[in-house]
């Protein structure tokens, strides 16, 4: 593409802008066939040794996986607006889908609501009597108690919920009108916006994954989860575009280009991981203060320590050098690659940041089946997770095609 | 305009290139491509702005540049690591936090750090390189119509020094992708000389900036009697520690009262004040009310402590001596009283003072003295074996105020016996570790106030072991780091920690409560630790390092062992005796060695 060739949008129906058949027909079965091996990972994640416990875990690791690829895109969605990002209009319309699907995750929710209100300390230690037996119990409790978790809980996905239509559905009403105002209002909204999103963030990373370890603390914990979900969100967005030009569509709009920027966030976002992940560590390391290394010292037994070895070298190290390359972040099928592998890493990361907390001693493999139950929540609830992204996408164009920055964006060029 | 040059230009070396001027982004793009696909590779594109995409119209490879920020990168890390690894992990052990001495996660923050940076110098410097930048000026600018590429022109340019440049071909060239203004680019061919002015100002600069270090260098090959000269202020004499209005809210500037004499705040002394000096109080007020009152007095301002350690040991050198001598001689001294007994005070009171340079200048000195025939030999002993002088240090307390107060003091005493002067100033400049003890009657406790229980000894064993050991090491024979290190550098000014478990300093010679107060106030290069360990702390030190040379000198108390193990400690003692010999016959054989074992051999002897 170059200013000399003039750039000829596409009608909005046309048919190179509409999801893949092949793509909407999956949509049911991803949600039937999701829901029935999430299922069934979480019937055989109660046949570990810790039983309901374990399966329960395994259930939270793969919603946070789903949840944080949600909550990555929100955040992508909001920033384009608030720093009024051209390049990145069309592949914004990917990360809209993967975020609005947020209703769905708040239903995926209600299970470990239930757990947290009927299920006594199956989930949360801090439910539990031996806790409330501690002396800052009374302390903590005033913020660790069903009430007040369902009433964060209901704010987060009340505000993500909001957030979500408001900056979609802007998006998709533009489609139709064409209205530059509406970008204009949602450029108005974005700041205060993004402030709600990292509370908000922050407050499912400390409610939801660091509250697993009542006792344990760390402030940078919320910052560490934001961190893996835009990386992962980033992959997600660049695995579905691909996917997408791989059935024939968007091919014109969405070019090199644009992976290019893609592969230069995700690059960073691998930087910014590692960043946080080791701040978050060197602090507690160094320290050397009891109640503070609890939460590492756990994730170097019973065979946690190879995890957190992986981690180093498999999440940062390796796609950290891969992604250097330029040549590399120019190459859509490697970008692709890439992605997808960095998704697995994100659950890998979460993997580790959840599971420890199921059990004492069953180590990473969980005895063979709390590792099969694991996989097979991630892949249901993943799958499910899709096939909502799918149902929603049947019904709209997969750019912005009115959006009034698309021909910078289509004839974006990095240099 | 154009022939008119080109007829000038008749030589073609002379001409650096050509450059086509466009209107627009799109014909200068349309140009770039059809230059690209005519095979020139040494062009070059001038925008006003950044156009994106020139590159691949130009045909211009992608730079180089990424490379060289990868490697400065790569050796800012490889750089922070090595440079860690080997300050703290080979030559200068020392232990941080309690992590090994190579430790990773320590180390990643620095290394981290000097990546960015150096990747960040090398980009910039590699940038302006691969530019050739900075130069004064481009055959370019020759060309007026050229100012314009920074407002409303775009200008493509061909080198000359293309493979494929042939004048005409590629104006033509030019010409047919629709430039209105084909220009030659003229070679600057205007002198390089560097201008006479601008030669005569850089050298005048260059040379005065040779008077800094030379004023630098010959102050330090000079003597001078004025006090150094300091480029950056010591923190101990920064003026921001001074106060920048003086008080009127006293008449002598103070603007608080001092304690009251003799008088104890409430709070102040936990453990009573025998407890606290180390030494008898009782005896002491028997031997000497003035000084006994001076020591109570000194510890009810806490706050003024630490300062007293500064002051005394120079100026108050004159006040600080009598205070201590004078009441030495009256009691018949435990210790080694007998060549003092007989002197009097007044001579007594300048040994201290005048130490060495007593022995430098006895003309003067001892004429003055009573009694100078006594105090020679009195002060030369004690500095051959035992050097301590707990008197400043026991002083330090006592004597703070006058030491602020009343220089003025000082004068009229040494007015009375002129010698005195002398030594008074020189005394701190001539060294303090030859100070005598001799005349040291104090009555020191002799035992330790606290109820020695293994905790407290294990309390005792830790703070020695956070405090002392640096210095004298863990088993007391003055192996520390510190030491080590000091030694290993040939610190010139490295006063060696003396042994712990030296005979002198047993119970007997060395009694508990002046250990206490040398650990309290310090002795020659030993800073006092009185504000950093606590009192109770600093008793459980003494009864730990008394445990410490009952396990150095353990031939002695053989008898503490009970009747029936003694034969089996005997035959255990022989069968180290015997694997010291090995060990010695063994680094007596690697001869670098040997250092190492000396305080083996010297045991084994024992």
């Amino acid at each position: 593409m170059s200013h000399s060739e003039p750039i000829k949008l596409k009608a909005p129906d046309h048919e190179s802008l509409q999801l893949p058949a092949s793509m909407a027909n999956l949509a049911l079965p991803l949600l039937g066939g999701g829901g029935l091996v999430l299922l069934i990972g979480w019937a055989i994640g109660t046949a570990t040794e810790e039983g309901v416990r374990y399966a329960m875990l395994a259930y939270l690791s793969a919603f946070m996986f789903c949840i944080t690829v949600s909550l990555g895109s929100l955040f992508f969605v909001i920033i384009q607006h608030l720093s009024r990002a051209g390049w990145s209009a069309t592949v914004r319309r990917t990360t809209e889908l993967l975020a609005s699907a947020m209703p769905l995750l708040a239903v995926m929710f209600v299970p470990i609501l239930i757990a947290v209100w009927v299920g006594g300390e199956t989930m949360y230690a801090w439910r539990g009597e031996a806790f409330h037996e501690l002396e800052v119990a009374e302390a903590k409790s005033l913020y660790l108690n069903p009430l007040f978790f369902t009433v964060r809980a209901v704010f987060c996905f009340g505000a993500w919920i909001l957030l979500a239509r408001y900056f979609c559905g802007m998006s998709k009403r533009q489609d139709e009108t064409g209205e530059v105002k509406l970008t204009e209002k949602m450029q108005f909204w974005s700041g205060p916006a993004v402030i709600v999103f990292g509370l908000t963030a922050s407050i499912a990373a400390f409610d939801w994954i660091m509250s697993l370890a009542p006792l344990w603390f760390s402030t940078m914990f919320g910052v560490y989860i934001f961190a893996g979900s835009v990386l992962s969100s980033l992959a997600a967005c660049t695995v579905l575009v691909y996917w997408f030009q791989s059935q024939g569509k968007v091919k014109d709009e969405i070019t090199v280009e644009h992976y290019h920027d893609l592969g230069k966030l995700i690059f960073g976002f691998i930087v910014f991981w590692a960043y946080i992940s080791f701040s978050q560590y060197m602090l507690i390391w160094y320290a050397n203060i009891p109640e503070e290394t609890e939460w590492f010292f756990l994730r170097q037994e019973h065979g946690w320590a190879t995890i957190s070895i992986i981690l180093i070298l498999l999440h940062w190290l390796l796609p950290f050098l891969a992604m250097l390359s330029r040549n590399l972040r120019r190459s859509p099928r490697w970008v692709f690659g890439w992605s997808l592998y960095l998704l697995v890493m994100h659950f890998i990361d979460l993997f580790w940041s959840i599971m420890p907390q199921a059990s004492e001693t069953l180590g990473p493999s969980g005895g063979g089946l709390g590792m099969l139950s694991v996989i097979l929540c991630g892949v249901g609830m993943t799958a499910l997770y899709l096939g909502g992204v799918f149902k929603l996408a049947a019904d709209v164009p997969l750019i912005p095609v009115r959006d009034p920055r698309l021909v910078e964006s289509i004839a974006f060029e990095n240099i | 305009m154009k022939d008119e040059i080109m007829a000038e230009i008749e030589d073609q070396e002379l001409i650096h290139g050509l450059t086509a001027e466009f209107d627009s982004v799109d014909s200068l793009l349309t140009a770039c491509r059809r230059v690209r696909d005519a095979g020139f590779t040494r062009t070059d594109a001038f925008t006003p702005f950044p156009v994106h995409g020139i590159d691949k119209a130009l045909g211009i490879r992608p730079t180089k540049l990424p490379w060289i920020s990868l490697t400065g990168g790569v050796i800012g890390c490889l750089t922070g690591l090595a440079m860690e690894v080997w300050m703290n992990g080979i030559n200068y052990q020392y232990i941080i936090s309690g992590k090994p001495f190579i430790s990773l996660p320590a180390f990643i923050p620095v290394s981290f750090e000097l990546t960015i940076l150096l990747a960040a110098f090398s980009s910039f410097l590699g940038m302006l390189a691969l530019n050739r930048l900075p130069r004064f000026s481009n055959p370019l600018f020759t060309n007026p119509r050229f100012d314009r590429a920074t407002d409303d022109r775009f200008f493509l340019f061909i080198d000359s020094k293309d493979p494929r440049f042939e004048l005409e071909g590629a104006r033509k060239l030019l010409s047919d992708c629709g430039s209105q203004h084909v220009d030659p680019v003229v070679e600057d061919n205007s002198s390089a000389t560097v201008p006479r002015p601008f030669f005569y100002v850089l050298c005048t600069l260059a040379i005065l900036a040779l008077v800094p270090p030379v004023v630098i260098a010959r102050m330090r090959v000079t003597r001078s009697g004025s006090p150094r000269f300091h480029i950056f202020y010591d923190m101990d004499f920064s003026p921001a520690k001074d106060a920048q209005t003086k008080t009127t809210l006293f008449a002598d500037g103070r603007s608080m009262r001092p304690d009251v004499p003799g008088t104890v705040a409430r709070g102040q002394l936990e453990y009573g004040l025998d407890f606290n000096t180390g030494i008898d109080m009782e005896a002491l007020a028997a031997i000497d009310p003035e000084r006994a009152q001076r020591l109570v007095g000194a510890f009810q301002p806490p706050a003024e402590e630490p300062a007293e350690e500064a002051p005394a040991e120079d100026t108050p050198a004159v006040e600080e001596v009598p205070a201590e001598d004078e009441p030495a001689e009256q009691p018949p001294a435990e210790e080694e009283p007998a060549e003092e007994e007989p002197a009097d005070d007044k001579p007594a009171e300048d040994k201290p003072a005048e130490d060495k340079p007593a022995e430098d200048k006895p003309a003067d000195d001892k004429p003055a003295d009573d009694k100078p025939a006594e105090e020679k030999p009195a002060e030369e002993k004690p500095a051959d074996e035992e050097p301590m002088e707990e008197k400043p240090a026991d002083d330090k307390p006592a004597e703070e105020k006058p030491a602020e107060e009343k220089p003025a003091d000082a004068k009229p005493m040494a007015e009375e016996k002129p010698a005195e002067e002398q030594p008074a100033e020189e005394a701190p400049a001539a060294e303090p570790p030859v100070d005598s003890l001799t005349v040291d009657n104090t009555p020191w406790l002799k035992t330790n106030p606290l109820s020695i229980t293994m905790a407290k000894l294990e309390r005792g064993q830790q703070q020695f072991n956070i405090y002392c050991a640096v210095c004298h090491g863990r088993d007391g024979s003055g192996s520390g780091l510190v030491a080590q290190r000091a030694q290993k550098i040939l610190s010139p000014t490295w006063v060696p920690p003396t042994k712990l478990y030296n005979v002198d300093l047993g119970p007997e010679q060395y009694p508990d409560g002046k250990l206490f107060n040398t650990i309290t106030h310090g002795i020659r290069k030993m800073p006092g630790y009185g504000a950093q360990i606590k009192a109770e702390d600093r008793w459980a030190i003494v009864a730990y390092l008394r445990a410490l040379q009952a396990s150095r000198n353990a031939d002695a108390l053989v008898d503490l062992v009970p009747e029936g193990q003694r034969s089996e400690l005997k035959s255990m003692q022989e069968a180290v005796k015997q694997r010291l010999e090995e060990e010695a016959q063994k680094a007596a054989e690697a001869a670098n060695k040997s250092a190492e074992d000396a305080p083996k051999t010297a045991l084994q002897n024992s």
